[in-house]
């Protein structure tokens, strides 16, 4: 296998003036083109991992820190808080709050103008991350009047003009409304499709099971379960001692494990009405 | 009008400045200690709607009657004591410097005793796990605790209606159970619960009601059961059913109830199977 896109090494931090640990011996890999899902209740430290990826934490906000982050083999310990920009790119929550700029086309060249991007490069990503992002007809509008869907695929296509390898997501979806919210979803497919590394941190359990293949689950600053999603699903008792629920199909599922004899549950919509309906024929169900 | 009903709207019409229409001519009752949710696609009109309810909003035409009283024309201040509002974004109802303060505002505002006041922030902060949060700034807290915050802003001055504005967004599993322990107490203790809400999952399973709302009118109401068995409106309405439902519906073609929770879909599908559990 090739070397990881980003690695954890042991990583462990604590946040300035605290003396809690927030991450804990955090040892995980990421390969380049997976889609990987961190879910995990609030305070489990995801965000704080996420950060820990671009080089926020540690040199941004100081704080205590043992172990190593690797991303694309560049120890962002020893980056001085330039992180990896050019490989790692994250969209935040609040997507208005980052925003600084006038229109659409400013707001995606702001960042490239901070790096010093030549202007016809600029242009050329501009079109190029617009168009990915469903933007391309907004480009003289304000961001901050723009639908919640369209703000958060705004702050992809400011991270996307810089070409990173690899995008994470620290939910951008939950303020958003279904309609919205599937569009976030799509527009990471889309990329992930066309080679990108995706990393989603989201609440949503359906919707991560129904797109990632790698779940990483967190508790109390550490990993307690990284697998593929439809084998880490399966582990529904264990998931639920740490206020984690599977999916609404999954859970019906297992919970009629016996009855329909499988060994693992569907964890998508799509394949649960599949395998339902199959074990109905026959039966007296109408 | 019904004994039990806590607030009426009558021919309710809200044109904003811009001119646009939110809401057409709207009529509707919320009972008295009920769970009513109000779901449609952004742009229905359902928070136009509610913010009439404590003054918030004043109508274009039409009135807002409260215990059978019209209210129209009764300011934010007078309206607010009876009718909690809790916004969708924490940051915008955020403005003290620590949550204890935060806490204080309104039951300050509403004249409590110091006494009934520290009375209050300590069950309300209890309940709501933040008591170690009390002397932090708000605006340090992460999204979820600081959504937590607000909404026990208003439960400090024990509102008899409470109105939640997507209460669940950015919620986690436990967050989500805090929050449906807070809708229970309060109705035990007879208050009103107003939520609006794009999470189905969580609407089907803690509304006594829905009321559908679509192009600023109200096309349906009813039992999460019966509103979610209606295939047109949920089209009409751009509303996604809880997974769940949707795997009911895939199955159960002729559609004869619906299920709202897993334990209901176990019911239902589990005797279908010949193997039973445990053979």
């Amino acid at each position: 296998m090739n070397n990881p896109i980003v690695e954890f090494k042991n990583f462990s931090y604590i946040y300035p003036k605290t003396e809690k640990i927030v991450l804990d011996g955090i040892n995980l890999s990421i390969y380049e083109g997976e889609f990987v899902g961190i879910i995990g209740c609030n305070k489990a430290g995801k965000s704080t991992l996420c950060q820990s990826m671009v080089g926020v934490l540690p040199h941004l906000l100081g704080g205590k820190w043992d172990g190593d982050v690797l991303v694309d083999g560049i120890n962002l310990g020893e980056t001085k808080g330039a992180g990896a920009t050019d490989v790692i790119g994250i969209v935040f929550q609040d997507a208005e709050s980052q925003f600084t700029q006038e229109t659409v086309e400013d707001e995606i060249a702001f960042a490239m103008c901070n790096f010093g991007y030549e202007r016809s490069v600029m242009r050329e990503r501009i079109i190029s991350a617009a168009t990915d992002c469903g933007l391309i007809d907004m480009l003289d509008r304000s961001p901050f009047k723009l639908s919640g869907g369209q703000q958060q695929r705004l702050a992809v296509a400011c991270i996307l003009a810089l070409q990173p390898r690899v995008i994470i997501l620290d939910e951008s979806t939950s303020q958003l409304d279904p309609i919205g919210r599937d569009e976030v979803f799509n527009l990471v497919a889309k990329l992930h499709q066309q080679g990108r590394t995706i990393i989603m941190v989201d609440h949503n359990v359906e919707k991560i099971a129904e797109y990632v293949e790698k779940l990483v689950v967190m508790d109390k600053g550490k990993i307690i379960l990284a697998d593929k999603a439809e084998d880490a699903f399966q582990k529904m008792e264990f998931l639920e001692q740490f206020n984690i629920r599977v999916p609404q199909v999954t859970e019906a599922c297992l919970k009629m494990k016996e009855c329909l004899e499988i060994d693992k549950a569907p964890i998508k919509l799509e394949n649960a009405i599949q395998l339902l309906q199959i074990k109905l024929e026959g039966t007296n169900f109408e | 009008m019904s004994e039990n009903v806590i607030i009426k709207t009558s021919k309710l019409v809200h044109t904003y400045p811009t001119g646009v229409t939110a809401l057409k001519s709207v009529d509707v009752e919320i009972k008295e200690n009920e769970v009513v949710s109000i779901v449609g696609q952004n742009g229905s009109g359902k928070t136009t709607l509610v913010r009439h309810f404590n003054g918030l909003l004043k109508p274009t035409e039409g009135n807002i009657y409260l215990h059978g009283k019209d209210v129209t024309s009764q300011s934010v201040s007078q309206l607010s004591k009876e009718v909690g509002y809790v916004f969708q974004n924490p940051n915008h109802q955020i403005f003290s410097t620590t949550v204890r303060g935060e806490l204080e505002v309104g039951p300050h505002n509403f004249q409590f005793s110091e006494q009934e006041i520290a009375k209050a922030i300590k069950e309300v902060s209890e309940l709501m796990k933040i008591e170690e949060d009390l002397e932090k700034h708000p605006l340090t807290l992460d999204y979820t605790t600081k959504k937590i915050v607000t909404i026990a802003s208003v439960l400090t001055f024990r509102p008899r209606i409470l109105i939640l504005d997507e209460p669940t967004g950015g919620l986690d599993q436990a967050g989500r159970e805090i929050l449906t322990k807070i809708i229970q107490m309060m109705k035990e203790r007879g208050h009103t619960v107003i939520m609006i809400s794009h999470d189905m999952d969580y609407v089907a399973e803690n509304s006594e009601r829905i009321i559908v709302m679509s192009q600023g009118r109200i096309i349906k109401e009813g039992a999460p059961q019966e509103v979610f068995l209606d295939e047109e409106i949920l089209k009409q309405a751009q509303i996604e059913p809880p997974q769940i439902m949707q795997l009911d519906f895939a199955l159960d073609v002729r559609k004869k109830r619906s299920t709202i929770s897993v334990q209901d879909f176990v019911k239902k599908y589990k005797a279908q199977f010949p193997k039973q559990e445990g053979e």
